[in-house]
């Protein structure tokens, strides 16, 4: 298939009809969205904090536990998310095709790229519509892809050979994750690319949401509500 | 007639039933059972001092003057009685030729059963010739004695790492030891300089069990490096309860708060320095004011300012750390869909304006 | 080159080359060669730095904060040192003001080094070029106790106590095992001591190599470890609290009672121990007076030890400063660091690039590029495998720095004598030179010698120890007086300093005047140069021919035996070289 072709089938895909209805995200996978969005917000704060402290408090150490806490909610937070990151994987295998979409991107697939040239013109304002997509549009997908799967990854395995610096050698951690540190480079160097990992997802984070709104009000299809009900709606 | 490890256990006023109590104790703490014992005390009894041949290739003989510091054992007593430091050119009386004699007779006489503790490092660029030792490249003598050594000690982040001659841009090719040598047991104890106590501690370890220590991940020996200074920092509860030293000499520096925001690489340092401490115990970096740089860590030298806890990524030019590259990144994000949301804004009114009069004129 | 004047020196390369590569006992890679007329007399002489590390390059584009970690780095025996030239040099260039206690507690951290550095290398670097270790096996225990319990009233000194060390000695020969000492030049005729002075040298050796780890714990303190103690720009990183709560990790009561007593422990092993050691070998070598060299013509001295801080004017420094040049005593020139005019370094016979050879360049605009090429007419062996250097040509590491184009001679020789020719603001230095040049019953002269420099080491040693209380003491005064700053941050953040700036920090490390010189530009270090002392010492020939002040030493000193290396080593050794340092 040529890129035309592709675009041509995209243009009149009959389930993306006006006014048709379809399920496309599963409970399960809304649920995780929104507890993922949780555990992101409070890892990034309390990872910015951990590596750029809060003014010192006065007083005796005995009677403060201040970074303690800190730390606590990044590792109470980050094992939500590893968790919530596996049960997703799961029910990429288990869930509806839509489920899946996250962990993998087409990139032998025409339609893809055609898609994605599409919605690249219309976000620097050279198409008047972009496509209609079930799923996640392929710009959003390709995103979605590096800043949160490849980089839950990533976080996940920096995030977990730190912590085993403090369950020490042999510990479950250490041993499954213990690897990555000489592989960066060491300690230190693990904490910054563990660091940079989350500006990457913050960065994704902005452009995610003000995508996601500005194409719920601007393009044909609905995208918040999809995010709560599972339901997308296609509209002229 | 050779002194053995027997005698020199006697002559330090060790009795005889005692010495055999330490031999059982051995071989249990070994796995070997107690029937083990009598053959661990023949080894003992008629086993010469253990030869050593210390090499110097680039590096500034601090491992050397941090060896000699040793209090618990003294170092007196490892020259004298636990090993037989054959060949050490900061030490050695003989020089030139004679020097040179006595290399080739130790290698020759302990073929396979003598020591290897390197200091320092081989250069490769110019052939060698950054380091030369008599008119040949250090790094030819070097592989030459690794070939009969029955195994080998990197002294320090010189021979571990390559340490500060290895910093960018590494003129001279510095190389880590273990990058020239294979084929032998590499034991890295990593520091600039080790702590004493635990140069003497592993080289009597290996002499006393008859074994190389545990080695992590990274070669070093388990027992002074598995953990960071950080997990047994005495300023860790400082650290915990988030009271840092600001700045130099202020009222948290003076009642000893966490260094942390003074760039302390405790967290990130594996180092037996603040539970040995350093000098026979006296006091370690932090316990002295200056956070610690991280001078057992690989590469040490080029992972940011010793200053810095956000520490530069040497990747992203010497300026860039995580949140410069990463801050910028989220601000370009940020300011990026602020315009786009205007311009979006902006068509988007032009649009139903357009659409209005369609349906206006109708 | 053939056979040519300079300095003074009748330079004959005709007669036998002999080499002497590694030289022991030193720090780092150094090879000399010499050539011996019939009667084994050295009449040229050769010193080769065989090591480089690029440090100067290394350092381009870093935090000049951290400068002072690196430069430290060049040197694990002048430990410190390094470091704090280079806070001094950003200290300058970015005019930086330091507390009291910081001048104070730094000036201890000096003084420490130098006095562990001279003991090390008095007992482990230079003695066995005196002393015959096998020859102290013959030794009466008894009568080594008279000679003991004759010259100091150390207590380790019974007649037991040297028995049970000669036995623990004799043990150890008979293993076959000899170590460090296996292979040497035992029974040579150039030893002069009897037995018994051979073995109480022996038991202080061993007694040294004890002590001199306490010594140090006084970096340990302040610093956080020796070697290698922490620096700071700005002040010290160790913060003086003695009244309040909270003090662990700061100097309080009990650290500075600890630092007292290693300081008097310290004054009492160098008086009772090192200085009678000293004053008994040397009166049996007062007639082997050679490897001068130098020291006679061409002195130099940049001083160290301000008594108050942020002033080094001359007036203000404990420890000399200044250049004697041409043999005048008389006249003691200013030594400027700044100055483009005086201090320059050379690299016509050096391993390195100028864009011109046969110019010197100021540290400021000093250029570090590499060049190995060993070549030359005379030059025997291939690239890497050095038979014999060509001193015609390039065949040194190490650069060739010249003050006003003069070779000098940096060390301890070189400030005991510009201190002993300025009573007036020297005056124990001057005493003690004139009660050992009584006791010994030798000339001013006789100082101008490898012995000379030894003795030199070891009188400036106790000046130092007895400087270390007096430090310590105005350390307890300032703090009494309600002072307890230990650092300026006010140009800590760089924002604050200028576009561009440079400067030049200054030591007196233990072998001699060291100088770094900063230029700082948008924050980044945009050159960095050392000049060490042993890059003085040990200096090859320069554009002119001249020689360094190794070579100098050398130069007309007879050999017992050409096979044995044992006069070359003493008179090298006499400047204790340190390789690391002078190539870094
Ligand atoms: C979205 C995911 C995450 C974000 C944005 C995030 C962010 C951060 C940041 C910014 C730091 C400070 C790094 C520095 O020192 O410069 C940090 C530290 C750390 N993070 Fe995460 N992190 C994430 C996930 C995880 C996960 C999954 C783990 C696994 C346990 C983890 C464990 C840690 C640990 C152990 C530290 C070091 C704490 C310390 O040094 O005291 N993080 N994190
Ligand atoms: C930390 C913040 C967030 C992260 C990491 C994140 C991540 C993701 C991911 C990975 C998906 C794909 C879901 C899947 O395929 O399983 C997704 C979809 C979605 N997210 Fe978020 N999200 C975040 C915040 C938000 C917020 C605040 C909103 C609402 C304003 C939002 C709206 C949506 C919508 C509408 C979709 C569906 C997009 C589509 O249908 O193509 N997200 N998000
Ligand atoms: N030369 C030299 Fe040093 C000294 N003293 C330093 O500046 O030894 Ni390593
Ligand atoms: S590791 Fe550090 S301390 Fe040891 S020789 Fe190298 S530079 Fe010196
Ligand atoms: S001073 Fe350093 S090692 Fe100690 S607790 Fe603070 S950060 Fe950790
Ligand atoms: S700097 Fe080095 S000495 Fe120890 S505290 Fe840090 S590892
Ligand atoms: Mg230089």
């Amino acid at each position: 298939m040529n890129l035309n072709a592709a675009a041509a089938e995209l243009e009149n895909d009959p389930q993306t009809a006006a006014g048709k209805t379809v399920y496309v995200y599963e409970g399960p996978v809304r649920l995780w969205h929104w507890i993922n969005v949780l555990c992101i917000v409070v890892l990034a704060a309390s990872g910015y904090l951990i590596a750029s402290p809060l003014p010192s408090t006065p007083g005796e150490a005995s009677d403060h536990f201040l970074m303690g806490y800190i730390r606590f909610a990044h590792f109470a937070a980050a094992y939500v998310f590893t968790v919530g990151f596996l049960v997703r994987i799961y029910w990429a295998v288990v869930g509806n095709s839509h489920a899946r979409q996250l962990f993998m991107l087409p990139v032998t697939d025409m339609k893809w790229w055609a898609g994605l040239i599409r919605e690249l013109r219309w976000y620097l304002f050279l198409e008047k519509q972009p496509y209609k997509y079930v799923g996640h549009n392929p710009l959003g997908h390709m995103f979605m892809y590096l800043f949160v799967t490849v980089a839950a990854v990533l976080m996940i395995c920096t995030g977990f050979a730190l912590y085993s610096e403090g369950m020490g050698l042999g510990s479950w951690q250490d041993r499954l994750f213990g690897w990555v540190i000489p592989l960066l480079g060491g300690s230190q160097a693990t904490h910054s690319w563990h660091h940079l990992g989350m500006w990457g997802i913050v960065t994704f984070v902005i452009l995610h949401v003000y995508a996601a709104v500005r194409e719920d009000i601007m393009s044909r299809q609905t995208m918040i509500s999809t995010m709560i009900s599972g339901h997308r709606t296609f509209r002229e | 007639m050779t002194e053995t490890f027997y005698d020199v256990l006697r002559r330090q006023g060790i009795s005889r039933r005692s010495f055999l109590k330490f031999c059982s104790l051995t071989a249990t703490s070994l796995g070997l059972g107690s029937a083990y014992a009598p053959k661990i005390a023949h080894a003992m009894e008629t086993k010469p001092r253990t030869p050593v041949i210390w090499l110097e290739g680039l590096e500034c003989t601090c491992c050397s003057e941090s060896f000699i510091r040793s209090a618990h054992p003294l170092t007196k007593d490892v020259i004298l009685s636990m090993l037989s430091l054959d060949y050490h050119v900061t030490l050695m009386a003989a020089a030139g030729h004679q020097a040179e004699k006595q290399l080739e007779e130790i290698k020759k006489k302990y073929k396979g059963n003598y020591i290897l503790a390197v200091e320092g490092n081989p250069p490769l660029n110019e052939d060698g010739m950054y380091c030369i030792e008599g008119g040949r490249p250090f790094v030819e003598i070097l592989k030459e004695t690794a070939a009969d050594a029955k195994a080998v000690i990197a002294w320090g982040a010189c021979a571990s790492y390559g340490c500060v001659q290895a910093a960018k841009p590494n003129p001279t090719r510095a190389t880590p030891i273990d990058k020239v040598i294979s084929g032998k047991p590499i034991i890295k104890v990593p520091g600039c300089p080790p702590i004493a106590e635990v140069m003497t501690g592993v080289v009597t370890y290996m002499l006393t069990f008859d074994r190389l220590p545990e080695l992590d991940r990274q070669g070093r020996p388990k027992m002074f490096y598995g953990q960071r200074i950080h997990d047994k920092c005495y300023r860790r509860p400082h650290f915990d309860a988030g009271q840092f030293v600001e700045q130099w000499d202020d009222d948290a520096a003076r009642k000893g708060y966490c260094l942390y925001k003074m760039g302390c690489k405790g967290p990130t340092t594996y180092n037996a320095c603040s539970t040995v401490r350093w000098n026979d115990g006296v006091s370690f970096p932090i316990q002295s004011g200056h956070g610690c740089i991280g001078c057992s860590e690989d590469g040490f030298w080029d992972k940011g300012s010793f200053y810095d806890r956000v520490t530069d990524i040497k990747q992203f030019g010497i300026e860039a750390n995580a949140d410069k590259v990463g801050g910028t990144a989220a601000a370009a994000a940020g300011a990026g869909v602020a315009v786009h949301a205007a311009l979006s804004a902006l068509k988007k009114a032009k649009k139903s304006e357009s659409t209005e009069k369609v349906t206006g004129d109708n | 080159m053939g056979a040519y004047e300079t300095q003074g020196f009748k330079m004959d390369n005709s007669g036998k080359r002999v080499v002497v590569d590694p030289i022991c006992r030193i720090e780092g890679h150094l090879r000399v060669e010499v050539n011996l007329d019939k009667d084994n007399v050295i009449r040229n002489a050769v010193s080769t730095g065989t090591m480089w590390r690029g440090l100067e390059v290394i350092l381009k584009g870093r935090d000049p904060r951290d400068a002072w970690a690196f430069t430290e780095r060049i040197c694990g025996v002048c430990t410190g040192t390094h470091a704090l030239t280079s806070v001094r040099a950003v200290e300058d260039a970015l005019n930086i003001k330091i507390p009291e206690n910081a001048n104070t507690i730094r000036n201890i951290m000096q003084l420490n080094l130098q006095v562990h550095d001279h003991l090390v290398h008095f007992y482990h670097l230079h003695a066995l070029d005196w002393v015959d270790i096998v020859s102290s096996l013959k030794a009466d225990p008894k009568r080594t106790s008279e000679l003991a319990q004759s010259i100091s009233n150390w207590p380790l000194s019974s007649p037991g106590y040297f028995r049970d060390l000669q036995n623990r000695l004799k043990k150890f020969v008979e293993s076959g095992q000899l170590g460090p000492f296996a292979n040497a030049y035992w029974g040579n005729p150039a030893y002069k001591l009897p037995p018994e002075a051979n073995l109480m040298a022996v038991a202080h050796y061993l007694e040294a190599l004890d002590f001199q780890k306490e010594i140090v714990k006084i970096h340990t303190i302040f610093g956080g470890k020796n070697p290698h103690p922490n620096w700071l720009v700005g002040g010290v990183p160790c913060a003086i609290n003695v009244h309040d709560t909270g003090a662990v990790g700061a100097i309080n009561m009990e650290r500075l009672n600890l630092v007292k007593s290693i300081t008097d422990r310290t004054k009492e092993f160098v008086d009772q121990v090192y200085i009678p050691d000293l004053l008994a070998i040397a009166s049996f070598y007062k007639g082997w007076l050679y490897g001068g060299g130098l020291s006679s013509q061409s002195i130099m001295s940049y001083g160290d030890i301000p008594q108050r801080a942020n002033d080094h004017s001359t007036a203000n420094l404990l420890l000399p400063r200044g250049a004697i040049i041409n043999g005048d005593l008389k006249k003691i020139h200013e030594v400027d660091l700044k100055d483009p005019e005086q201090i320059q370094e050379f690299v016509t016979h050096s391993w390195y690039k100028y864009s011109d050879e046969s110019k010197g360049l100021h540290p400021f605009d000093g250029v570090t590029e590499p060049n190995y090429k060993p070549e030359g007419p005379n030059f025997k062996g291939t690239r890497t495998k050095i038979e014999n250097l060509d001193e015609s040509a390039k065949y040194s590491w190490i650069k060739a720095p010249r003050w006003r184009g003069h070779a000098m001679e940096v060390g301890c020789l070189s400030r005991m004598v510009l201190g002993y020719l300025q009573p007036k603001q020297f005056p124990a230095i001057k005493d003690t030179i004139d009660s050992v040049l009584k006791q010994l019953d030798i000339p001013l002269t006789a100082l101008f010698s490898t012995l000379g420099r030894t003795a030199a080491r070891g009188i400036e040693a106790q000046y130092c120890a007895d400087l270390q209380v007096k430090q310590l003491d105005k350390l307890i005064a300032n703090i009494k007086a309600g002072d307890s700053a230990t650092a300026n941050v006010e140009k800590w953040d760089p924002s604050t300093w200028p576009k561009e700036a440079k400067g030049a920090g200054f030591t007196e490390a233990p072998r001699g005047a060291l100088g770094h010189w900063i230029k700082i530009k948008d924050t980044k270090i945009d050159n960095y140069q050392c000049v060490v002392p042993t890059t003085w010492n040990g200096s090859p020939r320069d554009a002119k021919g001249q020689i360094g002040a190794y070579e100098a030493a050398l130069m007309n000193t007879p050999l017992a035996k050409a096979d044995e290396p044992l006069e070359i080593l003493r008179t090298i050794h006499s400047f204790d070289p340190c390789l690391a340092c002078s190539t870094h």
